[in-house]
């Protein structure tokens, strides 16, 4: 993409894209999270810093919000039965969500970039170009979800954070990103690219289980699923469909039938939809037993 | 006169400050006469020319990844001492024989038998940039039937008169896009006719001009497409 192209057609770059000239094909990329089977294990987050490329930035800079963990597992406490027992950290009653970039389709993010650093692509994901990056961490500042985390400092050469021998295990596919540049989930756009590039070579498009990302492929109920969400085949499409959540809508049919989603069963929602990013990531709400 | 005395104090002192930091700067390795990369020693002096000019051995032979995946690679040692265990004519030259120093080990016992020969990159790309060698070739070698030296030259240059691979393009961003901006020929419908696919190598709609026959597209306008 040239600057001259990335300029005239700023607007296009911001459109929210699945209408009817430019509809999302042959892809776009979509996620569903199945709460309810989500123990809050953090594999997902461990293999996330592994396939990515992440520092671990230590105990003292984690407590200044410096942690760059892409893929967090928000805690939840249910009030009524923890505190109850007079503990600081009620030990029941946990409620798990895997929290990482929503690739909104309206992203705030982009809308407040002064460099276009982050933009759309086609397939309908949040790119963000690290060497496009300035840090002015506006992008971070307009997040609702607060993912995107930004490098204070310069990490490769930080001590303790990949040590000498550790350089090795750097994942190739993806950049070390230095100092002073904002970084978020991706989807595991590595991974995207290599299996769009083998399916290209043999014409055809990226069938559906043929990407799986880092923490999707870990998680040890499967509670991540990741897909095509075009594909009517794809496991993703069929969750969305079956839990009558739509991208371009910023009320679901769940949302219709009050909490819990009464008695039609749904359990699908996105996080903020209220606020209209018409976000890329489903959650399947967790069965509370209040609920059965 | 005092006045005088202290200006020229003050500038002594700027310049042997700004003398100092500028040593204190990493030096950067010294360039190309044409400033396109870095120079590079390699250990051996590869004789290209020789190779694929006189003997016209196909780049794919040495290099055989470029064909199957994102990077080219360079040749095992196991490649050359394959050849050139055969070929008695130029065995005794001094490069052959530092060659089979690494095969062999040499004789003061600094470099153990079977050590890679200790290759150093020449065109290497930034950290950031996804750049893919099997689409390349799938397109102009495989499809559009080119010689495969030529394919190679629009980024390495005419390495068959060169020795040692020296860089010859840019290698920029705007560089490729001078490529990648061009007219391709695509399908109404916005896919490409290789394969098939419905697949826009622009983010807009590539529309057609007026004489309806070629259909711009820009170069692949997603950053994700080569940026990592």
């Amino acid at each position: 993409m040239s600057v001259s192209n990335l300029l005239e057609n700023w607007s296009q770059f911001r459109h929210f894209h699945p209408v009817d000239d430019k509809p999302h094909d042959p892809y776009k990329w979509a996620m569903s999270i199945d709460l309810d089977a989500c123990t809050g294990c953090n594999a997902c987050s461990v293999a996330c810093y592994a396939e990515n490329n992440l520092p671990v930035v230590g105990k003292d800079k984690y407590a200044h919000g410096h942690s760059m963990h892409w893929m967090r597992i928000e805690r939840y406490w249910d009030e009524d039965v923890g505190v109850a027992g007079g503990r600081e950290f009620p030990d029941q009653g946990a409620q798990f969500l895997p929290m990482m970039c929503q690739q909104c389709e309206a992203a705030p993010c982009e809308t407040v970039c002064p460099v276009a650093a982050t933009n759309h692509t086609a397939d309908g994901l949040n790119s963000q170009i690290y060497n496009r990056c300035i840090g002015s961490r506006y992008c971070s500042a307009n997040c609702p979800f607060k993912v995107r985390y930004f490098n204070w400092y310069d990490y490769p050469t930080t001590d303790n954070v990949w040590p000498a021998e550790m350089s090795q295990q750097l994942n190739p596919d993806v950049t070390v990103r230095g100092k002073g540049v904002m970084e978020k989930c991706t989807f595991c756009v590595q991974r995207i690219s290599a299996a769009k590039v083998a399916a290209k070579g043999e014409g055809r498009i990226v069938h559906d289980g043929e990407i799986q990302t880092a923490c999707q492929q870990v998680c040890p109920t499967s509670a991540i699923s990741f897909g095509n969400l075009v594909d009517p085949e794809s496991r993703v499409h069929k969750q969305w469909k079956a839990q009558q959540v739509e991208l371009d809508k910023e009320a679901q049919a769940k949302d219709k039938h009050g909490e819990e989603g009464g008695s039609s069963g749904l359990r699908g929602y996105r996080i903020l939809e209220e606020l209209r990013p018409y976000p890329s990531v489903m959650y399947l709400e967790r069965v509370r037993e209040s609920a059965v | 006169m005092h006045r005088f005395l202290r200006l020229s104090v003050l500038l002594m002192g700027l310049f042997s400050a700004v003398s100092s930091y500028a040593t204190d700067a990493p030096q950067s390795a010294p360039m190309t006469p044409d400033s396109l990369g870095p120079l590079v020693e390699q250990p051996i002096e590869f004789p290209h020319n020789r190779h694929a000019k006189d003997m016209q051995i196909d780049c794919m032979y040495c290099h055989t990844y470029a064909r199957r995946s994102a990077v080219a690679g360079i040749p095992p040692l196991r490649k050359c001492i394959g050849c050139h265990q055969s070929i008695e004519t130029v065995r005794e030259t001094p490069r052959i024989k530092k060659l089979f120093e690494y095969w062999e080990g040499s004789k003061d016992g600094k470099i153990a038998a079977k050590t890679p020969v200790p290759w150093k990159k020449v065109h290497d790309l930034p950290d950031f940039v996804r750049f893919n060698h099997e689409r390349h070739i799938k397109r102009f070698i495989e499809q559009q039937n080119r010689p495969t030296q030529e394919a190679c030259g629009y980024c390495h240059g005419d390495v068959k008169e060169m020795t040692v691979a020296r860089r010859s393009k840019a290698l920029s961003m705007g560089w490729c896009a001078g490529c990648h901006e061009k007219d391709h020929p695509v399908t109404a419908e916005g896919g490409t006719p290789i394969g098939n696919q419905a697949y826009w190598y622009s983010f807009q709609k590539p529309v057609a001009n007026a004489s309806g026959s070629a259909i711009k597209a820009k170069g692949p306008n997603d950053c994700w497409q080569c940026h990592k």
